[in-house]
């Protein structure tokens, strides 16, 4: 089974999770994402990977649906989750590109960022990581951030309260004029993603995104995460999750990504209110 | 000589109004009394003419097995337990395949019976055989007969999926000493007996049973490992004697025309993994949610498609299959299209998507198709071939279903070495190997979509040429 391990607040909103599984450790490589299960009559969650050492898999995840929080409420260190597979989808390409930047706006994006700027600069890359959050209240604590992977490291807040004023696609404009970017990952929200692709694409500076889709197997089974890519439909957790993001058709992934709301919330809301009587909340 | 009887002793089912509420299993099986009656309705034809031993891809000894019903009926235990034995030469999943069998295509469509009558119904004889032992616990009395002799020869196989065609390669393979191990992509294993096929058709607790009876047989069964990312075939080579692929064909042909992308349009795999496997037809008790709607257009009519239709007509929708040929093309079982007809899913012929319809909130809420027609000239699989008429029609739907097909994972097939034919399936030589020695496949992932008993036939057949390269291996 899979034990956790660890288990500790980033952020108000999101958390450090860390679980034992050395088949999956072992063979991770950045890019690449998990999917695990909770108990018996949980869903299967793709999670973006922080850490994958030592035979366990260290993930941030927000609360924000029923799964992240029941997880977050009623799991401890020593509890064990039902399932977890991986490494699913494509590893990047690690290789020398020149500046590699790294720029992320949300939970797994924040992972993505670490886990990629730490193969980057063991490759002899001059790494330079962004990484957004609301307010001073959500930048996460220094030790789980990208910094000591990255040679730069810029933290952005949309109040000021903390680093720079803005989001990331005002770093990356300013690190595009000093003619600083070689080659662009990131990873977030999806209509920042979409918004990057258009602010790099004149540039025609190689930009390349995870694309999160809801999944069920994660393994090219069932097509619910299919995007158009290139005109051609193709699966997220097979063919990606990182992808061209100049390639990829923005809008509809933005649909798509927005299928099951009705679903999610009701199942928060019942959960919400579970714990609500439980007085955990 | 026995007397003929022309009707086939019919076995109870359900009634539709009932059934369409639930996903409990629809028929009931035979009864031992009723099994005797319509074992005896067998002419017992000689095993070396006998049409239903060559109609049946593995080639069960159908008389042999049927004629122990009869023999022992005094004694019921004795008489399922000496048919099993028989079954279980060719077969190891009876309770499986009489269930989803097209034996109208195969044994019970050559019976002698059938010429004149209602050919025997060997299907449901080789269910209730497989139930009745299970019920009693007989099948597990046979596995430890057959298996006390078992002496281990240290030698290690992998094998690749849990689907009907690794089942039964693993079984075989431990049965004569192997130390097997099957690695499964899902949390469970099962493959398509578990994501694909519902609950009212085989009774999960069926494949329970048939996964129990290999740990038995010491089979090792490792969960949540993707072959070919997890760990690669290169890899297994290293830590075993040789490897069985049995990945089956898992990923969805989708139409390419537009609208593909709208929210509800599902591919038949999704919807039925969301509902089977993940029990969505309980959310939010289960946390995997299905949205469907009101009403519900299935594209394609293989038994994939029935089982997606009958599936959404129990989550309260109304369904329509959509066809793009005519009703003598379905390819579906017999017995599924009368249950689906009996359940009120409606049928329309000789209609292709052309089009999705969306909403402005990105979701289905019509599909656009031509019509088509139907020329006297036959394809390859015997289907007449049709050309479109250039006459468009729209119908409403706020759910759709892709049911027209699946093709090999490539997750598999990316490996190294391993030959792909055009069609994504696997290149296997007359043993079953694959371009890389020591690596054998069999079932979907070498046939593209074809029926549990080939997959099983193939898990059998590679698991005898695994043994005779193992051993000449080490000869």
């Amino acid at each position: 089974m899979y034990r956790i391990t660890d288990k500790r607040d980033l952020s108000p909103i999101d958390y450090f999770i860390e679980v034992e599984a050395p088949h999956v450790a072992k063979a991770w490589k950045p890019g690449q994402f998990v999917v695990f299960i909770t108990n018996e009559r949980g869903e299967r969650v793709p999670m973006s990977v922080y850490k994958a050492e030592n035979g366990k898999i260290g993930m941030f995840i927000r609360k924000l649906g029923k799964t992240s929080l029941q997880l977050y409420h009623e799991f401890s260190v020593g509890d064990e989750l039902y399932s977890m597979v991986g490494p699913l989808g494509k590893p990047i390409e690690v290789k020398h590109y020149g500046n590699v930047v790294f720029a992320s706006d949300a939970v797994c994006g924040q992972a993505e960022n670490y886990a990629t700027l730490k193969a980057m600069k063991e490759a002899g890359n001059h790494t330079i990581s962004i990484q957004s959050f609301e307010n001073a209240e959500n930048v996460y604590p220094e030790k789980f951030l990208a910094k000591p992977v990255a040679d730069e490291h810029y933290i952005t807040t949309d109040d000021g309260s903390v680093g720079i004023k803005g989001n990331y696609l005002d770093v990356v404009r300013e690190l595009i004029e000093k003619d600083k970017v070689d080659v662009i990952f990131a990873g977030g929200k999806l209509g920042t993603l979409s918004k990057l692709a258009e602010l790099t694409r004149p540039y025609g500076i190689p930009t390349i995104t995870t694309v999160r889709q809801i999944m069920v197997d994660g393994t090219g089974m069932c097509g619910s995460c299919r995007i158009l890519y290139d005109g051609k439909v193709r699966f997220a957790c097979r063919d990606g999750p990182m992808f061209d993001a100049h390639k990829v058709d923005w809008e509809d992934v933005l649909k798509r990504a927005n299928r099951f709301l009705e679903q999610e919330k009701l199942a928060k809301e019942r959960y919400l209110e579970e714990l609500r009587k439980k007085g955990v909340v | 000589m026995p007397k003929l009887i022309k009707e086939r002793i019919s076995t109870p089912e359900r009634p539709p109004e009932e059934r369409v509420k639930s996903f409990v299993e629809v028929n009931l099986g035979y009864t031992f009394e009723l099994a005797v009656r319509e074992a005896e309705r067998c002419l017992q034809c000689p095993v070396e003419y006998a049409p239903c031993i060559k109609g049946c891809p593995v080639h069960i000894d159908i008389p042999g097995f049927i004629s122990k019903l009869v023999e022992y009926r005094d004694d019921p235990d004795k008489a399922v337990k000496e048919a099993l034995r028989i079954i279980w030469n060719d077969n190891t999943l009876p309770a499986v395949t009489g269930r989803v069998c097209p034996q109208e295509d195969q044994c019970e469509g050559v019976c002698v019976v059938g010429k004149v009558g209602d050919a025997v119904n060997i299907g449901k004889l080789e269910r209730f055989v497989a139930d009745y032992a299970r019920e009693k616990g007989i099948d597990i009395g046979l596995l430890r007969e057959n298996s006390r002799t078992i002496r281990k020869n240290g030698k290690k196989v992998a094998v690749i999926g849990s689907g009907p065609a690794g089942l039964t390669c693993a079984a075989e393979l431990a049965k004569v000493g192997y130390d097997v191990t099957v690695f499964e992509a899902l949390h469970k294993p099962g493959g398509v007996l578990i994501y694909g096929i519902p609950e009212f058709r085989l009774p999960k607790k069926i494949l329970d049973r048939e996964i129990a009876k290999l740990r038995r047989l010491e089979v090792r069964i490792a969960t949540d490992h993707v072959v070919g990312r997890t760990v690669t075939i290169e890899q297994l080579l290293r830590e075993y004697d040789a490897v069985f692929i049995g990945t089956g064909a898992g990923t969805p042909k989708l139409i390419n025309i537009p609208g593909i992308l709208l929210g509800r349009i599902y591919s038949a795999n999704e919807f039925l993994t969301r509902v089977n496997l993940m029990k969505a037809y309980e959310f939010p008790e289960y946390d995997t949610p299905i949205a469907v709607g009101n009403r519900v257009i299935v594209i394609g009519a293989g038994n994939t498609a029935m089982d997606a239709a009958r599936s959404a007509l129990r989550l309260g929708a109304e369904v329509t299959i959509a066809y793009r040929r005519g009703p003598e093309d379905v390819s579906a079982r017999v017995e599924e299209v009368h249950h689906a007809e009996e359940e009120g899913v409606k049928f329309e012929f000789f209609l292709s998507p052309v089009e999705f319809i969306g909403d402005e909130n990105g979701k289905v809420r019509a599909v656009k198709f031509e019509r088509m027609k139907a020329l006297d000239e036959r394809d390859s699989r015997g289907k007449r071939k049709i050309v479109g008429t250039g006459e468009y029609v729209t119908l409403e739907a706020d759910t759709v279903i892709i049911a027209i097909g699946l093709e090999p994972n490539k997750i598999i097939t990316e490996e190294k070495r391993l030959k792909t034919n055009p069609n994504g399936t696997l290149v296997v030589d007359e043993n079953l190997m694959t371009s890389i020695p020591g690596v054998f496949a069999g079932g979907d992932a070498i046939r593209g979509e074809a029926t549990v008993i080939l997959a099983m036939g193939d898990g059998k057949r590679a698991a005898k040429a695994i043994c005779d390269y193992i051993q000449s291996k080490n000869a």
